[in-house]
């Protein structure tokens, strides 16, 4: 106490000094000598206790894992102050004789006046401390008339301070093609994009930004990509997992995001999931069979992610010890863990070795903390909840709005989505949108609106560069990648032809066995559908789809060669625009439906009874649809006979006309209802009768599997097909018509086609030069009016293959 | 130091991350990109590529590398009576016998070093897909992070051999293979490393032309001329403000590497029909066979790693959970020729010193055991207590104490057998376990990789072997 009085007295009469002669400490001379005699020992640059090194003037700035040393200016609350004077404990030297009064008192002058680097440098910028509640700065003087909307503001002082001039916006065509991917991951539509080009009103880029985000499908069926990266949400995909198998949210999430659910409901009931229809899964985690480590439990998975995903927090490496480069501890993983996890206190695993330690839910950030009302898994996740969209937590919003940012400008504001510790090239721009997020209710809409309507958003976008630049001073938006989806869904957009989903039939509950007699439902048919319903394909995973087995914050956009090669060689591309090319022409293969189409799961049979009195040719197939060992399966058309007028005519006795599908067997036919006839199948088989002119009406019979004993070694899944048309291979299943987009109706002659595909794709008319290359293409090479399909989707191809179609200027 | 990093310090190799300069650490792991921390001095390559011939499934130790007593089948027999469903066999080396049904390799076996005593990891009830993704990785799922596949490791740390052919080749895999594709795909990656070093993916070795030539429905022409349409438009652009900046650069690149790659001499190699016949004969007893006549192409043509598989379908191939003596007899028959073959090839062109030939699978199997004695997990198979039925005849549990790996050329000594099991149930590994750190540092010691090489991932070293731990077996290597 008396010590600190005096020091206190020595520091004013520093200062009195100070004002009379302004004697400056020297860092070099007065400040490091102390450091090199007495924390050496610890904090030197080879040995960095604490991640600390206090041996030259960048380290100590730097500081080491509880944060910064120094606060220039503000010595009381430097740490490095708090520590030598024992405020903080444990008191620094941790060995050998404590700091002098007189050496304190030199330290704590030099903090006050700016921890400068020497006499006669400026005052240090200390090092960044991440904010943790919001408060809204004030909004900055305009610098430019029309940069006066309060975002703008900001990056104006910014621009200006950083030697810039007031920059020039983006053309119309631009600024569409980037509102319409950004919003609907879509390429902007042609007459859309022709009507929005004529518009000469004032006001045209907000009708534009507004009209796009009040179309809730296609809003939601582009950023669920996003959030089903960031919370490893994917369809049918699991590891087996006996008690916590992976669990889809995707209905919730779309259903979430067509409705804009304000974020922090979205985040209240993502932590804390208790209705039904709530997302439950992302808290399941994703879990394999077997024992795992203790630092991927789903609790531990849930502390993890909810940390990393919604705060921008690193916790793996403290999931499995303290961590070796921030300040965060075993018992911080375990604490978060706590408010997710099956028991109330949780027992620490240091690097898999049980601990005599055990946590109790408890936040990362004492102030927020609340401790649950009960033991109960659903108090223990409510206080969860609430914690994270507590108001005083900045983070929150920080975190959402910097992935926000990023995804639409190229880089956040904080260079790294997933370390919101670090440093933002605008902390008042980050805090004020926070702010404003916060206040207008956390509304995702409005945050895409205000960025998109910035003048700042609609700057012309800079390059990225081979090498990034040591200190990044932001120049515009960076130049962007079409996602993996948004490539797909071009195709799906120009051509008409979309990838089908099938949902899948829902499994059999063990537990509830369907009764034998009940009624057959005949499966869902498909529907045309955007790429991210689809399960991922050789094409996507190469244009960047991950596995959704971890979070995803940024995909990986490099080109690389296993990438071009699927572009430039892969079958799923060319085959699609094949496809593609002839849906545009009309000249697509029918799609007939069948005349009786039944899926059969393991044993089983079913009977049939069709009507074939208008067929010439009967079909009979049988697909397989997830048998393991498809050739051991023995299907069969058990009983088959073709029935007219009183003659009943075994099928057996007929000769297919293709008869490769065929399966001999020597053992009589054992399938009940059969009456020991029928005709035996190959899996996947294909048998063709001519049935013209002989007056058959009906088919009727029993389809079946032979194999008695049915093994998991063969797991036989099948489909029946009969068509009395020839079935189209591709698509034996019905599809429902509609399209997730409407279709465009294009002139299909060659040079119209040429103008069309590039106001498409590239959002602008062909020059003189592309327009012969491409139109030459496309021409029938028997027919010159008319347009070769192989040329059209020779065209397709070239034109997505240009960095000018992938690259979001 | 504090209690924390001391603790650390002790489990973790100090040279591959507190010995290397504190500066230099710390600068790796600020970087936002994976960097690398060369750890200790890297040992001579004795090889230049390296050939897995992965048997995924489980390969039944006691019928192939490591037989034991043979009890013949009869209605009646007790099962835990019965440790191998084959006789013995001689081979080129006097001390070691091996299973009916290898006759050819046996004949090759003094250029073989035969590891009895693999050791895979106790991670529960057993999945297939979790051991392999253990072996490929040397990390146990769920992981936080991607974790790269053995091969897109190699691919970085040395590169391609020849820049116009993949350097990770990975053959005879489909990964859609219903229940357990997941598990497949979600190590057949190049994780954190990025896509350039990912898994050049042929299914179908007959196909494997098909992965460099255009597809059916395009034809030569069409990949032609659309190819140079492409090109013509890029000459045709209108100049823009954007100029030509390094991302577009860059796709322009990528797109030059894969032409090169495709219309390169060295893309013959994967046409297996440009094999004379004779040789393509002995390959040519089903799928697996031409895979390893694609390796042994592919090798020639310059990749680095290859890998061949007869193929993981749950229950199909080596995943006996039944008729496991058909089983095996009928796998032995779809390695025997063409490994042997592939050997005697590499030898006959002077690459079989440098290259290595690994082959191996993600556990062993026993008629009783499932896991490991004292550590049984869950049981997967329905084998009765005394066998009535040929479909009982067979090793049907996974059985992680002991299984065989066998190495042949790269550096590894010849005729050699490293590590015993015992001779009655359980035929556990008594001597020389060998876990997979330590078969993964001395392939990466092969190769002039040490074990404790890290990449630097979100600010932490990630180590080619977990936790610097792996250690090279001295005695294997010549």
């Amino acid at each position: 106490m008396v010590a600190r009085f005096f020091a206190v007295v020595c520091l004013v009469s520093g200062l009195l000094r100070a004002q009379n002669e302004a004697p400056v400490v020297d860092y070099d001379r007065q400040v490091h000598p102390i450091f090199a005699a007495k924390c050496f020992s610890c904090h030197s640059a080879e040995k960095r206790s604490g991640g600390l090194s206090l041996y030259s003037y960048e380290d100590v700035l730097n500081g080491g894992r509880s944060g910064g040393t120094v606060r220039p200016g503000k010595s009381a609350e430097s740490l490095l102050m708090l520590r030598v004077t024992g405020e903080n404990q444990p008191r620094m030297p941790l060995v050998g004789p404590p700091l002098t009064d007189a050496e304190i008192a030199l330290v704590r002058s030099w903090i006050e006046q700016g921890a400068r680097r020497t006499p006669t440098s400026a005052r240090a910028k200390g090092k960044w401390e991440p904010p943790l509640t919001l408060e809204k700065p004030a909004v900055p003087a305009v610098v430019w008339t029309d940069w006066s909307s309060p975002l703008d503001r900001f990056t104006a002082v910014y621009l200006k301070a950083n030697g810039a001039g007031e920059p020039q916006l983006v053309s119309d065509r631009v600024f569409a093609r980037r509102v319409y991917l950004d919003v609907w991951g879509l390429l902007p539509p042609p007459n859309e994009l022709r009507a929005f080009l004529k518009d000469h009103s004032p006001r045209k880029r907000e009708k534009l930004v507004a009209k796009v985000l009040a179309n809730p499908e296609n809003y939601a069926e582009n950023w669920i990509s996003f959030w089903n990266d960031l919370l490893r949400n994917d369809e049918g995909v699991n590891y087996h997992n006996e008690t916590a198998s992976r669990k889809s949210i995707s209905t919730w999430l779309l259903t979430a995001l067509q409705n804009n659910l304000p974020y922090d409901q979205f985040v209240y009931k993502l932590l804390n999931p208790n209705a039904p229809t709530d997302p439950a899964g992302f808290l399941i985690g994703v879990n394999w069979r077997g024992v795992v480590s203790a630092s991927q439990t789903p609790a531990m998975q849930a502390a993890q992610n909810t940390a990393q995903i919604f705060l921008g927090i690193n916790l793996k490496c403290n999931s499995c010890h303290d961590s070796f480069i921030s300040r965060w501890k075993l018992k911080d993983a375990y604490s978060l863990a706590g408010y997710f996890s099956t028991e109330e206190k949780l027992q620490l695993y240091r690097c898999d070795v049980a601990q005599d330690q055990y946590a109790s839910p408890a936040f990362l950030y004492p102030v927020l903390n609340r401790t649950p009302a009960s033991g109960s898994t659903a108090d223990r996740r409510s206080a969860a909840a609430a914690i994270f969209t507590d108001p005083r937590n900045g983070r929150l919003a920080r975190t959402l709005v910097n992935r926000v940012w990023q995804r639409l400008l190229g880089r956040g504001l904080v260079e790294n989505p997933d370390e919101m510790d670090g440093e933002p090239w605008s902390p008042e721009l980050l805090d004020w949108l926070s702010s404003d997020f916060a206040e207008c209710g956390y509304d995702m809409k409005h945050l895409i609106a205000t960025i998109l309507l910035s003048r700042t958003y609609q700057m012309p976008s800079v390059p990225a560069q081979a090498e990034a630049p040591k200190k990044y001073v932001f120049k515009g938006p960076e130049v962007r990648r079409l996602t993996a989806e948004e490539f797909a869904d071009a195709i799906g957009s120009v051509t008409g032809e979309w990838h089908v989903y099938q949902e899948p039939e829902p499994e059999p509950d063990p537990k509830k066995p369907a009764p034998v007699d009940a009624p057959f439902v005949p499966p869902k048919p498909g529907v045309y559908t955007r790429e991210w319903r689809v399960a991922s394909t050789s094409l996507t995973r190469a244009l960047g789809r991950p596995i959704r087995d971890q979070v995803y914050s940024v995909r990986d956009s490099q080109p690389t060669t296993l990438q071009a090669l699927e572009l430039e060689n892969g079958e799923p591309l060319t085959h699609w625009l094949n496809r593609g090319a002839r849906k545009m022409l009309g000249e697509l293969p029918p799609e007939p439906t069948p005349i009786f189409d039944r899926p059969l799961p393991k044993k089983g049979t079913a009977p049939f009874e069709i009507d074939i009195s208008h067929a010439q040719k009967l079909w009979l197939l049988v697909a397989d649809t997830g048998s393991y060992s498809p050739e051991k399966v023995e299907a069969i058309w058990g009983g088959a006979e073709l029935a007219g007028g009183d003659k009943v005519t075994p099928l057996s006795s007929l000769k297919p006309l293709d008869d490769s599908g065929l399966r001999a067997a020597s053992n009589p036919i054992d399938l009940p209802g059969a009456n020991g006839t029928g005709v035996r199948v190959k899996t996947p088989s294909r048998l063709v009768y001519d049935i013209g002119g002989q007056g058959f009406t009906k088919l009727r019979g029993l389809v079946g599997i032979e194999n008695k004993d049915v093994t998991s070694d063969i797991n036989p899944t099948l489909r029946f097909f009969v068509f009395d048309t020839e079935p189209n291979m591709e698509r034996l299943t019905p599809v429902l018509p509609d399209l997730p987009l409407a279709e465009e109706k294009f002139n299909k002659s060659p040079e119209h086609l040429v103008d069309a595909l590039f106001w498409y794709t590239l959002e602008r008319a062909p020059t003189v030069e592309e327009k012969r290359s491409a139109a030459e293409v496309l021409r029938d090479a028997h027919r010159k009016k008319r347009t070769s399909a192989d040329g059209l989707a020779d065209l397709l191809w070239a034109i997505m293959m240009k960095p000018e179609f992938q690259l979001i200027y | 130091m504090n209690r924390e990093e001391k603790l650390i310090a002790k489990r973790l190799s100090r040279r591959g991350f507190m010995g290397t300069t504190a500066g230099a650490a710390l600068a790796a792991l600020t970087a936002s990109e994976p960097q690398l921390l060369r750890g200790s001095t890297s040992p001579k390559p004795t090889a230049d590529s390296i050939i897995v011939i992965w048997m995924a499934g489980g390969m039944a130790q006691t019928e192939t590398w490591d037989p034991k007593r043979y009890t013949a089948f009869e209605p009646g027999v007790r099962t835990d009576q019965v440790l191998s469903t084959f006789p013995s066999i001689d081979t080129a080396v006097d001390n070691i016998k091996i299973s009916q049904g290898l006759e050819r390799v046996a004949k090759v076996m003094d250029r073989a070093t035969l590891i009895r005593t693999f050791q895979a990891a106790d991670l529960g009830f057993i999945l297939h897909s979790r051991h392999q993704y253990h072996w490929h990785t040397g990390y146990i799922p769920p992981q936080p992070m991607a974790v790269p596949h053995l091969g897109a490791v190699v691919a970085k740390i040395l590169g391609p051999r020849n820049p116009t052919v993949p350097p990770f080749v990975a053959v005879g895999q489909n990964l859609e293979i219903g229940a357990e594709s997941a598990a497949l795909k979600s190590f057949h990656t190049a994780g954190f490393l990025g896509t350039e070093y990912g898994p050049f993916l042929i299914s179908d070795p007959a196909d494997a032309t098909a992965a460099v030539r255009p597809p059916a429905e395009l034809g030569d022409a069409r990949f032609h001329s659309r190819r140079k349409l492409y090109e013509t438009l890029l000459k045709d652009e209108p100049v823009y403000q954007y100029g030509n900046d390094f991302q577009r650069q860059s796709l322009i690149r990528s797109m030059d590497a894969a032409d090169r790659l495709l219309t390169s001499p060295s893309a013959k190699a994967f046409d297996l029909s440009l094999e004379p016949k004779k040789s393509f004969d002995i390959y040519n007893n089903g799928r697996f066979g031409q895979a390893c006549l694609l390796a042994r192409r592919l090798v020639e043509a310059g990749a680095r790693y290859i890998e061949v598989t007869t193929e993981y379908i749950p229950f199909r191939y080596w995943d006996s959970h039944e008729s496991g003596h058909e089983r095996a007899e009928m796998m032995k028959r779809q390695i025997d020729a063409p490994v042997a073959q592939l050997i005697l090839d590499l030898e006959e062109r002077g690459l079989l010193n440098r290259t290595l030939v690994v082959l191996a699978s993600e556990f062993g199997r026993d008629a009783i055991t499932e896991g490991k004695v004292g550590k049984e997990v869950k049981d997967q198979s329905k084998t009765p207590d005394v066998m009535t039925l040929p479909k009982h005849y067979g090793m049907h549990r996974h059985f992680t104490a002991a299984g065989s790996v066998v190495m042949f050329g790269g550096g590894m000594k010849k005729g050699f057998v490293y590590g015993k099991t015992a001779d009655e149930r359980p035929c556990t590994t008594i001597e020389n376990p060998v876990p997979v750190e330590n078969l993964h540092a001395t392939l990466y010691r092969a190769l002039g990789i040490p074990p404790d090489y890290a990449f630097v991932y979100e600010k932490r070293p990630i180590y080619v072997t977990k936790d610097a731990k792996g250690r090279a077996i001295d005695d294997v290597l010549a």
